[in-house]
């Protein structure tokens, strides 16, 4: 890692850079990661910092700063050299155009710029094109079809801004920020590997600008895709590879990484949230909710990421600190699809359903890609009994990522309740497929098998293995593998699982029917085995258990004594007491 | 050939319609004529064809594609003739004048000053006013309230759509000339179409009588009825036309139509049925996964109730569950297709159940439908196999009954229960498979015990013939019923498109079928009231037929069963079934004309079939490869293309089970070309063992043959005979004429093996035979009866050459032609060698040597057959 005074001095370059272009959700990943960097206490005063900024002084320390800089042992990290402005200053036309820009007139910024040559220039131009198709786009959008629907409108300013694009390429004459643009330009018209060519150039020769990272992200579908790329190393890397493992579901990985990330960024609540969001992929709910906590102490009015902590407050059922978190976006921004979300989580929570939907709906309608609400829709819509529109949801959900596990497995559910056990199977084989570590998944699929119209033991029993074998917590597997073994005549195995079962809620310190049940057949079956001492220990621990089996434990022990005093057994029995 | 695409929904403004009312503004010009020219039309009857157009064109308005402006042209032209550059000229001009809002606003309320006001009694001498209530005038009334309903941003969409409607026919220009070529033979047809059509719908202000606004009335309020349904229509019609084109286009990428499909997702993306058909096209390219996905989407999105609103969360519980029977039945079909008989049956089971539970009752009759399917197709050795842990419908039927009496009885509930529920097309299926099931199966009663009960097995040829005549009663249902069952726009929608379509021969033979195919399928796109699943489904009954008449042995009778179905629904059906009417046809040919026509016929089909259906046309090709092979004594060859043959088959056992005893009993015949007796024995034994598991008794009756010959050739005749006996007795059960036909012929030379003491028995056998195998019998079969009739008198002790050579030589002659024709090298060295004894008896020295030069030119061939360059083994 370069030292924390390089990657502050680079951010604060990039900073100036992207927002002088309107690219103003990089710069302010860029700032936030800023100012997520330790500061060092030596060198830190207040005033030191305020004074560096726009000082021209920059330029010149960040030079010198990337020659004397030592890449650390292990990684070598490329420096890249810095963008050097082609315009020292900017034209008037510019900063009418960015002024506009700012204004979001973005046609008008286009036209001021018509004649302008400066790469700058040119980006911006082009940028504020593609925004106002873009803004022509949803607006054809809601006119043609309900926002719900997907609709054919179009980019329109796609094609000429692909062609002027590609051909500036060709000339040698573009920025990395014109190769951004025309990396998400491509993406859009479906061209993926070029875009992906171009992405990486881009961020190859100015990696600051967070949004180029992000496209690759999304153009980065399998792990084979990630691992061709030709990245140079540089530190921006890692925070794409954490982000990029992520959507890989290499939640580990991509957790390692978060935390290389944070011994520089130690203050980033960027960082913070992704570590939360893996571990939340991980079910630490008790972790996610402690950084969440923290989150919201230093930044409260964060709406980002919070339908997660939300997520988490109504798996843990708590009322009041979900309802404090909705009650606090709704005052921050309302019209934001995670506030949406998160309403509606807390009417789900309150057994209110039908409002529940009428806010993941209006979730929906700000932002119809949201994933996880079509998802907790289709969850509202299940409780509802409204099968068919929670089929609908769901399957809307997995359209939109065929890789969201929880949309199949409600599929799966859906269709189960429909008593269509085996059409379900069809979509629990998707989610286990995408979760093979997730024993509710497996236990699900089983009981799908088990259901009276399969009667599939045999493929349920493998599923119940499959379940136990990945840390089952509520420990359902072991016990149905149980019951299934003993349903099925084999004993043997019947009492290995009692056994394992027992002993786990020995660790855990549960009680209850199924104790007595795994008690009372491990007793008989050692009796069976003639292991008499085995036998006899379990029978005396059911006697510590009220109702019929204290009277079942008591009669085997008898007749294990008697059997055991050397009589032959088959006598005793015949003869009077 | 139309490929702008309207977003479908309510009726909306589109250029296509806007061309129709500029149209109808030359048709019918107001009162103060503003157009540049005055009344355009020479004569009256071009002003009714202009007016029959324009009604045509606004019946078809619901159709989801809408022709182009230049389309909309060039079909001009075939209407009014000279007079269309004036037409289009105003046509496009007035399109393209239209540049603002305004424009629109302006345009749409002089279309106004074309309808009749309500005092319509003032009429102007000569001036054409529309009605406002007749077809043209309502569809002018519906574009003029439709724009009056526009948004302002509607109005700048239509003032976009307009741009491209005119920019696209200006850059298709050069096109524009092309279809004129066929005009002159189309012109008169097209015009006798139009007098052929129905005046009452075409309407003159002039003649609005009371009566006639009465129908009009009603006629306007079926229209209205029909526009919500539109959409249904028009997605039925893409749905058509693509499957039209999948039996039409010779070849069929699946990528091409894939990325038709996705345009069309993404275009109108409430359509979920463009998930069922990309179902289909995977289905079709036989791409599993992909179509289990799309088919498990389509549903997911569907409810399998198209156009299902989940909007509506509030819907009343009884009809909340959607229909997803339907979607089990569908997915049962699939795995019946792949080739999946156990999750089939498992996925049916549940289709059952659900349409029991949603009371579902044509769901279940098409599921019962669906499982007897299943049950007939795929070879089922035991019950209890299958089903596994499930139960079902079949399991509860009774397990003490066997596999084929549970089948025979689902059919029999099946039938009655789509009886009832007077679903017709079921009906007619479920009667096709009735007659499947006792083609090839023996009648005996369900109960058989007590002293009454027969013994006597056999299979029932009149009730196959009855179900089939039942199942055909279908079409005269339809026939009757068909202007009730087709909406006016689609009718009108064909007719258009057929415009330009010539009306060509309407003679298919094969010959001319690859040749001139555009002519032949042309006779059955002409536009058909009769649905086209009913048409399938009686074109289903006459290949049934033909297989019916294959398997009792009439030659003729099968032939023209299948000319009948390649003639006549060949354009309604699958290409699968296509491909098994021409793989009949050339295999008659085979056998009855030698193998260079059929091979001839065999090229000309597979460029029809290029890449579809390969397995069809790819089995019939080894087949025909095999037999010759054989036949010249190219034994390795014959063994490898056996061997690709079995390939072909799927290894899942109970599947693919016709193509699986055709494997082996070619493999069992190569052996015994090879002389490898012992083997061959053991095959064909094997075989029979198969057959008997998976009741295919009609396939024992050939093995059963096939060991005779074994045997007989082994020259152990007296093991031979029980098995000729045997497999006499099964055609007589069965009712295989042609092949008892056959096997006496075996019979009778095994017998003549076993000593010239037995000749006067065999000769009574191969009289007896010869009647059927001379009329149904093909080259192969005619020649072994030739060669065993003279085989007869040559052994019988009491017959003399001298006396009475002709009645030897004669038959031996006919062989020998014959089988040159077929190149059976084998057996014409035999006639060769019988007739050079003949000759060498009667002294005739010049024909002996003549004989014996022929016998040896065969006998050399066979033995080295490498030498032969035969042309047709290389297509291979």
């Amino acid at each position: 890692m370069s030292s924390k005074d390089s990657c502050r001095n680079e951010l604060r370059f990039a900073i100036r850079q992207l927002s002088d272009r309107c690219l103003y959700s990089a710069a302010k990943w860029a700032a936030e990661q800023l100012v997520g960097i330790e500061q060092d206490p030596a060198k830190f005063t207040p005033s030191h910092t305020r004074f560096q900024r726009g000082s021209s002084s920059i330029r010149r320390r960040f030079r010198t700063n990337e020659i004397a800089s030592t890449p650390t042992a292990g990684v070598s990290y490329v420096s890249t050299p810095v963008l050097e402005e082609d315009e020292a200053v900017d034209g008037d036309f510019y900063l009418l155009a960015k002024s506009y820009f700012d204004c979001r007139e973005y046609r008008r910024t286009a036209h001021v710029l018509r004649d302008q040559t400066g790469k700058k220039a040119v980006f911006l131009r082009c940028y504020a094109l593609y925004l106002a198709g873009e803004k022509r786009k949803e607006e054809e959008m809601i006119e043609l079809e309900g926002p719900l629907g997907k609709s054919d409108a179009v980019n329109h300013e796609l094609v000429s801004l692909e062609r002027e694009l590609s051909t500036l390429r060709k000339n040698g004459t573009v920025d990395p920020f014109g190769l951004y643009l025309y990396g998400l330009v491509l993406k859009e018209k479906g061209s993926e590997n070029l875009a992906r060519t171009v992405l990486v150039e881009s961020v190859n020769s100015y990696p600051w600008n967070w949004n180029a990272w992000t496209e690759l992200q999304s153009l980065c579908t399998t792990i084979d895709i990630l691992n061709s790329l030709n990245l140079n190393n540089h530190w921006m890397k890692d925070f794409f590879l954490a982000s990029a493992y992520q959507e890989l579901r290499m939640h580990n990985e991509s957790l390692g990484k978060y935390e290389y990330l944070q011994g520089t960024f130690s203050f980033s609540n960027y960082i913070q949230a992704q570590i939360a969001k893996a571990q939340y992929s991980l079910r630490e709910f008790e972790q996610v909710e402690i950084i969440f906590d923290e989150l919201l102490r230093n930044d409260p009015y964060r709406v980002e990421d919070m339908d997660m902590y939300s997520n988490v407050l109504y798996a843990k059922e708590c009322f009041s600190a979900l309802s404090y978190l909705a009650h606090r976006v709704f005052l921050t921004d309302k019209y934001r699809p995670e506030s949406c979300c998160i309403i509606g989580n807390y009417y789900s929570l309150k057994g209110q359903h039908e409002k529940s939907v009428v806010y993941f709906r209006r979730a929906l309608k700000l932002n119809k890609n949201y994933l996880s609400a079509w998802t907790l829709m289709g969850h509202e819509y299940v409780e509802m009994k409204n099968t068919p529109a929670a089929v609908d949801a769901y399957r809307r959900a997995v359209d939109i990522n065929p890789c969201d596990y929880r949309a199949w497995y409600g599929l799966g559910q859906a269709y189960e309740m429909m008593g269509m056990p085996y059409y379900a199977l069809h979509y629990f084989r998707k989610s286990v497929f995408l979760q093979p570590n997730d024993s509710r998944l497996w236990i699900a699929m089983a009981q799908c098998y088990q259901t009276d119209q399969l009667q599939m033991l045999e493929d349920a029993l493998k599923c119940y293995k499959r379940a136990a074998n990945c840390n089952d917590t509520e420990a359902i597997a072991l016990h149905q593998l149980a019951k299934l073994s003993k349903e099925l005549k084999r004993s043997e195995e019947a009492a290995f699982y009692y056994k394992k079962d027992l002993e786990k809620m020995e660790a855990e310190e549960r009680e209850g029917p199924n104790m007595v049940e795994a008690l009372l057949f491990l007793a008989t079956y050692y009796k069976s085995q003639k292991r008499f001492e085995e036998a006899e220990i379990y029978c005396t621990r059911l006697l510590d258990y009220t109702g019929p089996e204290k009277e079942t434990a008591k009669n085997l022990l008898r007749g294990m004594r008697i059997a055991q005093s050397g009589f032959p057994s088959m006598d005793i029995e015949h003869l009077p007491p | 050939m139309a490929a702008v695409l309207k977003p479908p929904g309510n009726f909306t403004v589109t250029p296509h319609k806007m061309s129709v009312c500029i149209l109808l503004q030359i048709y019918a010009p107001p009162a103060q004529t503003t157009l540049p020219f005055p009344f355009p039309f020479s004569s009256v009857a071009q002003h009714n064809r202009l007016g029959m157009f324009l009604l045509a064109l606004t019946k078809s308005c619901d159709d989801i594609f809408e022709p182009k402006l230049d389309e909309l042209i060039t079909q001009l032209r075939e209407i009014v003739g000279e007079l269309d550059h004036q037409l289009s000229d105003h046509l496009t001009c007035r399109l393209s004048s239209l540049s603002s809002p305004d424009d629109l606003f302006n345009f749409f309320s002089d279309l106004r000053g074309i309808l009749a006001g309500p005092d319509s009694g003032v009429v102007v001498d000569d001036q054409i006013i529309l009605d406002s209530n007749s077809n043209l005038g309502v569809f002018l009334r519906r574009c003029i309230l439709a724009f009056n309903l526009l948004s302002f941003e509607g109005v700048c969409h239509l003032l976009t759509n307009i741009g491209t409607y005119c920019k696209e026919a200006l850059s298709s220009c050069p096109a524009y000339e092309l279809p004129h070529l066929d005009d002159s033979s189309n012109e008169v047809e097209a015009l006798l179409v139009y007098e052929n059509m129905d005046l009452e719908n075409f309407v003159f202000d002039k003649v609005t009588e009371e009566t006639e606004a009465r129908k009009m009335a009603s006629e306007r309020v079926s229209f209205h009825i029909h526009a919500p349904k539109a959409l249904f229509g028009l997605i039925e019609g893409i749905i058509t036309s693509v499957l039209c084109c999948k039996v039409h286009s010779s070849s069929f990428p699946l990528n091409a139509f894939e990325s038709i499909l996705r345009q069309l997702q993404k275009l109108a993306p409430e359509l979920h049925r463009v998930h069922f058909l990309r179902y289909l096209n995977n289905l079709y390219h036989n791409d599993y996964p992909a179509s289990l996905e799309n088919l498990h989407c389509y549903f997911d999105y569907s409810a399998g109730a198209e156009g299902f609103d989940f909007v509506q969360p509030t819907s009343s519980a009884s009809n909340s569950f959607g229909r997803y029977e339907i979607a089990l039945l569908c997915l049962g079909m699939m795995h019946f297709h792949f080739g999946h008989p156990k999750q089939a049956l498992e996925v049916l089971t549940e289709a059952v159940r659900v349409s029991q539970q949603q009371s579902n009752d044509t769901c279940l009759a098409y599921t019962l439908a669906a499982i007897c399917n299943l049950l007939s197709a795929i070879g089922i050795s035991s019950t209890a196999e299958i089903l596994g842990s499930s139960y079902g419908p079949v399991t509860s039927i009774g397990t003490s009954l066997s596999i084929q009496q549970q089948l025979f009885v689902l059919l029999r509930r099946s039938l009655k229960r789509a009886d009832g529920l007077k679903l017709k097309r079921l009906v007619a299926s479920n009667r096709l498979a009735m007659a499947k099931f006792d083609l090839t199966h023996v009648q005996r009663p369900l109960l058989s015990f007590g002293p009454k009960a027969s013994m006597k097995l056999k299979t029932c040829p009149v009730n196959v013939c009855k179900e089939l005549r039942l199942s055909s009663h279908l079409i005269s249902e339809f026939g009757t019923e068909s202007s009730i069952m087709i909406t006016d726009g689609v009718f009108s929608t064909a007719w258009l498109k057929n415009l330009q379509k010539p009306m060509g021969s309407l003679v298919l033979s094969l010959e001319n079928a690859s040749g001139a195919n555009s002519n032949a399928f042309h006779f059955c796109a002409q536009p058909n009231s009769i649905p086209g699943s009913v048409l399938q489904l009686l074109g289903s009954s006459y290949l049934l037929r033909a297989t019916a008449w294959e398997i009792y042995g009439s030659a003729p009778l099968a032939r023209i069963n299948a000319l009948v179905y390649a003639t006549c629904f060949g354009n309604a059906s699958s290409s699968a079934d296509v491909a098994l009417a021409y793989t009949k046809l050339i295999q008659h040919l085979a056998v009855f004309k030698g193998h260079r026509e059929a091979f001839a016929a065999l090229k000309l089909v597979e460029e029809k079939f290029c890449s579809i259906s390969k397995s069809r046309i790819l089995l019939l090709k080894l087949q025909l490869l095999h037999e010759r092979a054989l036949h010249l004594g190219h034994l390795k060859l014959a063994q490898q293309v056996c061997d690709e043959l079995g390939v072909l088959a799927s290894s899942v056992t109970g599947v693919d089970m016709e193509l699986k005893t055709e494997a082996s009993l070619r493999h069992a015949r190569t052996l015994l070309a090879a002389n490898q007796f012992g083997q061959a024995a053991a095959v064909a034994h094997s075989l029979f063992c198969m057959c008997y598991k998976f009741n295919l008794q009609v396939e024992n009756a050939t093995v059963l043959l096939l060991l005779a010959e074994i045997h007989k050739k082994s020259g152990n005749a007296v093991l031979g005979l029980p098995y000729a006996l045997a497999s006499l007795s099964f055609c007589q059960s069965f009712n295989l004429d042609l092949l008892k036909a056959s096997a006496t012929l075996t019979l009778a030379e095994l017998w003549l093996s076993l000593g010239s003491n037995h000749a006067e028995r065999a000769s009574i056998l191969v009289q007896g035979a010869l009647p059927m195998i001379l009329g149904h019998g093909g080259l192969e079969l005619r020649s072994r009866a030739y060669i065993a009739e003279a085989k007869c008198y040559l052994s019988n002790p009491s017959f003399s050459v001298f006396e009475n050579s002709e009645v030897v030589l004669d038959p031996l002659r006919q062989a020998t032609e014959e089988l040159e024709i077929l190149e059976y090298h084998e057996l014409a060295a035999e006639a060769f060698y019988l007739m050079a004894m003949v000759f060498d008896k009667l002294g005739q020295l010049e024909e002996r040597e003549e004989a014996a030069a022929s016998f040896m030119k065969h006998i050399k061939a066979l033995e080295n057959p490498q030498n032969e360059q035969d042309p047709l083994f290389n297509i291979h």
